[in-house]
């Protein structure tokens, strides 16, 4: 891999607003603009961040509510009960249905799950 | 029949075993990935070739063909023993029975998944409210990137672009389709068991890569699949474990390592076998159609 990879690179406008997306739905309260940028990534610019939230709101994928001279934003949340439910069921099937999803992370061992503790606990130290 | 027509399944046992044991140490680029996808799908149809000839030596071809011989005077090479055939027809019908079983439930899986997205709002990112932590790469037109809140909590912001950017390049790289493709030359020869689990372990590196670079770090992509991992792991287990154990904890350990250098001997190796194997089949297939001809032409 060159050098030059390991510089962030430049992110498009959709996967953007994705970040901004997953930062409130992760969020256990309505964020304003600056605890958006705080969230997703603290190099971005205020003025990106505020832009990317009026373009999802306008999209219908956030609401805001004002507070004083601020907006709060929180994500809309649709049908997200029923693709709750039809998640659970997904996730109950058997491991031949299982094989089909492409999932982030599976298949831990025991003897794993301590040893990748075991790092999260020294990276967190040395920071 | 010609030994030829056993070649096939000796490859695909080779295969099998050089993925089982290089699947680690493979570099996970695009070229490797296909060039094993590649090497599976000849060695799945040359051993189902091979099958089919077998089981057709069921017809009668070689018993007549010995009389035809011993009244003739010549010396065949050793026909197909009757057991062999029936053993063939038997796996045949076996592996056809197990395709259509994989590609009913990749195609339910599917469709429930676009259902999912459907209920959610539109856009490339798809939440779900639930508090198990997990990810995946809906294909479609266009992929959707399926998370649950649970997830999303749980990271932080440059943890949780890595997960957008795995999932993103499952997406891009058409992942599902090379699955896809091993799962069902796995279902119809089961030797290739290995390479399909290769192959998963393979597009999940290059995933991580992928989201390595995105990210500008290797540490934070180790990070946020070492959490995501513990969290998945905590929660009721859904998955069974995979073939290659401790896939999770073999990729934080190759995030750790410095980046992999691509390839040189091993892909052309894979290809060569699965060359082989198809050479092999067609020899049978000539030696077979040679046979037929001499019993009806003379």
């Amino acid at each position: 891999m060159r050098k030059s990879a390991r510089i962030p690179s430049r992110r498009g406008a959709g996967e953007l607003e994705s970040e901004v997306l997953a930062a409130l739905w992760g969020a256990e309260r309505p964020l304003t603009t600056a605890d958006v940028q705080h969230a997703v990534d603290r190099e971005l610019a205020y003025n990106t961040v505020q832009t990317i939230l009026s373009r999802l709101y306008e999209k219908g994928l956030v609401s805001r509510a004002a507070e004083g001279r601020r907006h709060l934003y929180r994500p809309n949340k649709g049908a997200e009960e029923l693709a709750a439910e039809q998640m659970q069921a997904l996730l109950r099937r058997g491991p031949n249905r299982q094989s089909v999803l492409q999932r982030f992370a599976t298949s831990l061992s025991e003897e794993d799950a301590e040893a990748l503790r075991a790092m999260l606990k020294l990276r967190r130290r040395r920071r | 029949m010609t030994v030829s027509v056993y070649i096939p399944v000796a490859l695909s046992v080779l295969v099998a075993a050089i993925s089982w044991l290089m699947a680690a140490r493979l570099s996970p680029t695009r070229g490797t990935v296909i060039t094993v996808v590649g090497a599976a799908v000849l060695c799945a149809a040359g051993t189902t070739w091979a099958l089919v000839l077998l089981a057709l030596s069921l017809l009668g071809f070689t018993t007549l063909a010995v009389e035809e011989a011993t009244e003739r005077g010549v010396v065949l090479v050793q026909p197909v023993p009757g057991v062999v055939g029936v053993l063939a027809a038997v796996a045949l019908t076996y592996g056809v029975v197990r395709v259509v079983r994989v590609a009913r439930a990749r195609w339910a899986t599917r469709r429930e998944l676009r259902k999912l997205c459907l209920s959610c709002a539109p856009g490339e990112l798809a939440v779900v409210p639930v508090a198990e932590p997990h990810a995946f790469a809906v294909p479609g037109r266009p992929g959707r990137v399926l998370v649950t809140q649970g997830l999303l909590a749980l990271l932080d912001g440059k943890e949780r672009r890595v997960v957008l950017a795995h999932e993103r390049a499952h997406l891009a790289g058409r992942h599902h389709g090379l699955r896809a493709t091993v799962e069902v030359c796995a279902a119809i020869n089961p030797m290739l068991v290995p390479v399909r689990e290769a192959v998963a372990f393979l597009v999940e590196r290059s995933a991580d890569e992928h989201a390595a670079t995105v990210s500008g770090s290797r540490e934070v992509t180790a990070r946020a699949l070492a959490k995501a991992a513990l969290a998945e792991a905590s929660g009721p287990r859904h998955a069974a474990l995979g073939f290659i154990a401790c896939a999770v904890s073999a990729r934080v350990a190759a995030l750790h390592a410095a980046p992999p250098r691509p390839d040189r001997l091993l892909p052309g190796g894979f290809l060569l076998l699965g060359a082989g194997a198809t050479v092999a089949a067609v020899q049978a297939t000539l030696a077979f159609y040679r046979l037929v001809h001499w019993l009806w032409l003379g």
